[in-house]
């Protein structure tokens, strides 16, 4: 989720990683305190951090979906609440590309094509078990319309810029008036407003394991 | 030993690695020297905080002994002391980022075990963080989701304590279900049913009978009022300013039915029927149900009146539920509401008796209607928990009564021995029936009586029962489904409700969201099919009632849908596509059973009607302007491609406003009305597409006229074509982004191949093929040799923008090739929309009337079918061809023209090889046969498709000389089969050939003019047939 504090007016929204090894990549990059070293494998499932875009402050908050795909309830309301979505593979496992299309396509069904989504292959540092190739990420990115990047969790590589790049798309969209800030003005108090109806997805399992980074 | 010594002494100064023993134990020593919270060591706190994180995770990684340690000084209740002074979002932010980093990554059981083991867990859960700031509610409710996950069998005993029945986990996280972060929401309700998943019976039990009638009804509640604002949203928005909130809204109930859904899906017996109840009671029968009737329901005083929704958003509501909620004692019960209730459920003890009997005969003591809890959540939980310490044995024991702790908390005393309150309870209702309905018919009183009656002897079935009793359920209605029918309509408001908001006379409105519900119900697995039988499908026994009505079908409702086909086919119906193709796929559901329809005369005559009407319609439209062509494999292929889905449908918020012509707004097509000429000739096309398509259903009849193009005689990329007997002309195609590749162009009947040669002579491999009827070519200004050739992808692909298939410069080896390239391609476009053209007029009943007149050898044989009227457009069309090209300008048309005249000098300048060849076999031929392709035409079936497999046999390729030349090398066909038919109707035809040669007037130019037609087998037998009835005509 997304906050951005401006004039009195404070915005949500919200947005996931899904796919592999993304807890490692949302710890690191809102907990940059925390050092990756090659035998600490340790991630999160929400964050949060304040960042600066065009001089204003925006609060990011970052939920993560792992854990909740038996439950079709669970990720149809993740991907509507969520303003930009952040879909992770492992570059090392050609597998974990291949299910990119089934996310996509059930994020882009639940959610409005409003929706930032990012395309990142994770664990770029392990350039030796490469399996999928940058090229192939770029193409596919290309293909659907989305922002790709290649990252490393282990070496922070790129992870800053993955998430401040989707923020600040975010933040165009809403500054264009795609996004319609002011939609859930009545009835229940929704504290500060929600943006749009999109989430991101899930994968399959986050990797518990020694996976990530 | 070294080990026990640094036990003790390590710790009180900062060691290197941050990732050890040592390290712990000094930022133990931290703690505990900074037990109290301040201004000055906040920042020191946290960054221990974050350092334990990091460090115990390391160890449970790494080395077993930094949990040991953490353990054995109890860190975890410094974590609880520092949480319990008013130590700030700052601290406790890290704290609980800290505890979320601990569950989330421990990978070793037993280190999970050791940190729950204390019970300091469950006092960070109960206290009470500073919610108002969000982003300490954020950490704190994903800490919860977080611990959710690590439940299971052994882990629960943590969390749920069965001796003080304490389950703080569960019972804190419901308090933000309504909380106003939708995060918060997602992340309680997956905490929910995380915990419901838990095979554990008395924590399901405590579940049950202390939180379960609490949390319903407030999350019942939730959605009601939800449901009414969506219902205040449609009201105030009649035009479409709002669209973005309506979309919420809409999107927010689907959610709130996903979650229900979730939970019934877990198939908890207990928690099911305590959701169900409420569900029910509180919202589904009062609010949604009872406004399909309103102004009957509630004529007095609007002051005290329930509230209540449009029935419109009723109806798209109830659309949703039976679309998504699949619990059969749900659905089923609510099923049966709808279609067999009778006004009587109006007053509310009958309502609840209705129910509960409906449900499964079990008594419910929940207050029907939709009413706000008597108390918050928080209250009640509090309330009921209280008590549960008290009345454990009471409540725990008695299984039979879910709902036992609502009453309960709302009349704030405990009652001893729920079984007898409850009868008591009911007893007491039943006497306020009996006044409350004084006024009620000797017949109602039965009816309620033995509603009653009903109710008692099935005391409590078991979930595995319940299907089999509403199955038998005797309800008002008699055993059988159907017979409701036969009862005047009146008598049941929901159903006639339902059935009058099929009137599309003014607009489709409710019609829409009707359709949708019928549909829903019949779609739905839960809904028992002896309820369905008659009025969504054909009766199933003959000698069941509705043969009483002598229809195996619920005629009421077909009635109505063929009205609405009827009135959709008028031009200026208020119809839209959706609600069309809606009614026709229900009005096949009702009366197909496998293929057979057992539609009456008078309905099918109606139909047929409707689609006599729908052709005649379009036919104004039938123009020989080339859009025309496009619209209408467009709007079959979408027709085909997208078939409506009913789910997605009520997923759209837009249809929730009233129907709109307008395309601003931004709805599709298919669910606004046209506007514009455009949009009008669209309509017509589809309606005449669906309405065509359902009388062929209902006849059982195949499909033989569409799609236009069949695609199984079309050559595709890498097919290897024999390429003997066709022309190819070499040229270079230059992309746009400057490669260049060489490549044989052939021009096919409806297609164009780029080939490549391959190494066996004669043969080629198709490159890329594209449809004549879709390219663009236009001439180079400075090249003479150059074409720019643009292959539009076809329609039925489904590519949603439409990029090009090929957009590239075609460069021939010289002007007189490029000349002819670009006639071929012209003509051979030309030809192919002509060709489609024809399949239309046909499908329309149009008198064969060429739109434009070089098709005339299309329609040659039909035209020849009908009277010496014909021959005269004919010629006139000869006429018309010639001005045709004339006001082309096509460069090289002379060249064009002298072809016509004499067709052999132009073959010869191109290929003279061949079309000497072809010219000898032509004059073999003796003149008479009047269709033969033109050499440079080549007919699609000159080109044998072959795989590269099989295409190395010789014999093989014997077998694919084209088929021109069979009638001069006839033991070739005996290698052929497929040839055979050919063969066989080219024998047929022969005689045939010669009859017809007197009439055919000047048979070069004939020859010359069927050229172009493909001359397909079964395709032969249609001319010989036309031919036959030519003969008669002369």
């Amino acid at each position: 989720m997304f906050e951005i504090e401006q004039q009195n007016q404070s915005i949500h929204d919200c947005f996931f990683v899904s796919g592999v090894g993304k807890s490692c990549l949302l710890l690191q990059f809102t907990d940059k305190r925390f050092q990756p070293v090659h035998d600490l494998t340790i991630g999160v499932e929400f964050g949060a951090r304040m960042i600066t875009i065009d001089g204003k402050q925006i609060k990011l908050q970052i939920w993560d979906t792992a854990g909740q795909e038996a439950f079709r309830s669970i990720t149809r309301s993740y991907y509507r609440g969520a303003a930009g979505a952040l879909l992770v593979y492992d570059i090392t496992r050609r597998e974990t590309f291949n299910h990119l299309t089934t996310w996509l396509e059930d994020a882009r069904q639940h959610s409005n094509s409003n929706m930032v989504i990012m395309l990142i292959g994770n664990k770029s540092d392990l350039e030796t078990r490469r399996e999928v190739k940058k090229e192939e990420g770029e193409a596919f990115a290309h293909e659907h319309g989305l922002i790709f990047m290649e990252t490393s969790a282990k070496t922070a590589a790129n992870v800053e810029e993955a998430f401040i790049n989707t923020a600040k798309e975010i933040y165009e969209k809403i500054q264009e008036g795609v996004f319609d800030i002011n939609n859930e003005a009545n009835g229940i108090k929704i504290g500060p407003q929600h943006s749009p109806t999109n989430p991101s997805l899930p994968s399959n399992n986050p990797q518990p394991g020694g996976g990530c980074c | 030993m070294f080990r026990s010594r640094s036990w003790f002494g390590g710790g009180l100064w900062k060691p290197k690695n941050p990732h050890s023993l040592e390290h712990l134990k000094y930022l133990y020593n931290v703690l505990s020297k900074n037990q109290t919270v301040s201004e000055s060591n906040r920042g020191l706190l946290v960054e221990t905080l974050r350092s334990i994180a990091e460090i115990l995770i390391w160890g449970d990684q790494n080395d077993s002994s930094v949990f040991d340690f953490f353990l054995e000084k109890n860190m975890l209740s410094f974590f609880l002391k520092i949480m319990k002074q008013k130590c700030g979002s700052y601290v406790c932010v890290q704290l609980l980022q800290t505890l979320n980093i601990l569950f989330e990554n421990i990978r070793n059981e037993t280190s999970l075990y050791y940190l729950l083991s204390n019970n300091h867990v469950n006092s960070i859960i109960v206290h009470k963080f500073d919610f108002s700031d969000e982003e300490v509610m954020a950490y704190y409710i994903s800490f919860l989701k977080t611990l959710s996950l690590k439940l299971n069998g052994h882990t629960i005993h943590f969390f749920y304590n069965e001796h003080t029945n304490d389950f703080p986990l569960y019972t804190e996280a419901i308090k933000f279900f309504n909380h106003s972060e939708s995060m918060v929401r997602i992340a309680v309700r997956t905490l929910t049913l995380n915990v419901y998943r838990v095979e554990d019976r008395s924590m399901l039990r405590f579940i049950r009978d202390r939180t379960a009638a609490p949390y319903f009804s407030n999350l019942v509640w939730f959605i009601g009022n939800h449901v009414l604002e969506l219902d205040a949203c449609v009201r105030n928005d009649a035009d479409h300013q709002s669209k973005n909130r309506l979309a919420d809204l809409v999107a927010e109930h689907l959610d709130h039915l996903h979650y229900l859904n979730d939970i019934l899906c877990l198939d908890i017996p207990d928690l099911n029927q305590v959701l169900t109840d409420h569900l029910l009671n509180k919202l589904l029968v009062p609010l949604y149900v009872f406004s399909l009737d309103r102004q009957r329901a509630r004529p007095s005083s609007p002051k005290n009146s329930p509230p209540y929704v449009s029935s419109v958003v009723s109806l798209f509501l109830l659309s949703q539920v039976f679309l998504i909620l699949t619990h059969a004692p749900l659905v089923d019960t609510l099923a049966k509401i709808i279609l067999h209730a009778d006004r009587q459920i109006f007053s509310n003890s009958a309502t609840q008796d209705k129910i509960v009997l409906l449900q499964q005969g079990k008594p419910s003591i929940i207050q029907p209607g939709f009413l706000p809890p008597s108390e918050s959540l928080e209250k009640s939980l509090e309330t009921s928990l209280d008590l549960s310490s008290r009345s454990m044995s009471v409540g725990s024991s008695d299984l039979a009564s879910p709902c036992t702790s609502e009453p309960r908390s709302r009349q704030g005393s405990l009652e001893e021995g729920i079984n007898t309150a409850t009868r008591s309870f009911k007893g007491s209702l039943d006497k306020d029936t009996e006044e409350t309905n004084l006024n009620i018919t000797d017949e109602e009183k039965h009816m309620l009586k033995v509603l009653e009656c009903q109710s008692e002897p099935s005391a409590c079935p078991s979930d595995g029962e319940i299907k089999a009793t509403s199955n038998e359920g005797p309800m008002l209605l008699s055993p059988e489904g159907p017979v409701p029918l036969a009862q005047p309509l009146s008598s049941q408001p929901f159903i006639e409700s339902v059935y009058n908001a099929l009137n599309c006379q003014e607009n489709d409105y409710a019609a829409l969201f009707s359709l949708c519900l019928l549909y829903a119900l019949g779609k739905n697995k839960g809904v028992s099919g002896v309820l369905l039988h008659g009025v969504l499908f054909p009766c199933l026994r003959p000698d069941a009632p509705c043969s009483l009505l002598s229809n195996r079908y619920n005629v009421p409702l077909v009635e109505r849908l063929v009205a609405i086909i009827t009135l959709s086919v008028q031009p200026s119906a208020k119809v839209r596509l959706v609600t069309l193709e809606l009614t026709i796929r229900l009005l096949s559901q009702i009366v197909m059973l496998g293929t057979s329809s057992y539609l009456q005369d008078g309905h099918l005559a109606a139909i047929e009607g409707a689609k006599e009407e729908s052709s005649s319609n379009l036919r104004p439209f039938y123009k020989s302007e080339e859009i025309f062509l496009d619209m209408f494999e467009d709007e079959y292929h979408e027709l085909k491609k997208r078939p409506l889905n009913v789910e997605w449908l009520t997923m759209d918020s837009n249809v929730l406003l009233p129907p709109t012509g307008t395309p601003l707004t931004g709805i599709e097509f298919g669910k606004r009305l046209p506007c514009g000429d455009v949009e009008r000739a669209r309509r017509a096309i589809r309606v005449f597409l669906m309405v065509r398509d359902l009388s062929l259903t209902l006849g059982v009849e195949e499909e033989r006229s569409l799609p236009l193009t069949d695609s199984t005689s079309c050559v595709q990329v890498d097919h290897v074509l024999n390429l003997n007997n066709s022309d190819l002309i070499g040229c270079s195609v230059v992309m746009k982004d400057g490669s260049r590749v060489h490549r044989f162009l052939v021009i096919d009947v409806i297609q164009l191949i780029l080939v490549e040669p391959t190494r066996r002579l004669g043969y080629g491999v198709a490159k890329l093929v594209g449809f004549l009827q879709d390219i663009e070519v236009t001439g180079d200004k400075d090249d003479s040799r150059c074409l720019h050739i643009t292959i539009h992808q076809p329609l039925s692909s489904g590519a949603s923008k439409r990029v090009p298939l090929l957009a590239a410069k075609f460069i021939f080896d010289d002007h007189i090739r490029c000349m002819a390239a670009k006639q071929r391609l012209n003509k051979g476009r030309k030809v192919a929309r002509q060709k489609k053209m024809a399949q239309i007029a046909r499908l329309l009943d149009i008198p064969a009337q060429p739109p434009n007149p070089s098709s005339a050898y299309n329609l040659l044989t039909a035209r020849r079918q009908e009277s010496a009227l014909r021959g005269a457009v004919r010629i006139a069309g000869g006429r018309d061809q010639r001005q045709l090209y004339n006001a082309q300008k096509l460069p090289g048309h002379a060249a064009a023209l002298r072809r016509e005249s004499t067709p052999s000098p132009t073959n010869s300048s191109k290929s003279p090889d061949r079309a000497r060849t072809r010219d000898s076999s032509r004059s073999r031929e003796a003149s008479p046969k009047p269709v033969r392709p033109r050499s440079e035409e080549i007919p699609l079936e000159d080109i044998a498709k072959v795989k590269d497999q099989d295409a190395s046999s010789s014999k093989d390729n014997s077998s694919l000389l084209p088929i021109p030349s069979t009638s001069s090398v006839p033991n070739t066909i005996n290698n052929s089969p497929s040839h055979m038919s050919y063969q066989a109707s080219n024998v047929n035809d022969s005689p045939l050939g010669e009859s017809s040669t007197p009439t055919s007037g000047s048979p070069p130019k004939q020859s010359e003019e069927t050229s172009f037609t493909r001359r397909a087998p079964q395709r032969s037998d249609r001319c010989e047939q036309r031919r036959r009835g030519q003969v008669e005509t002369v």
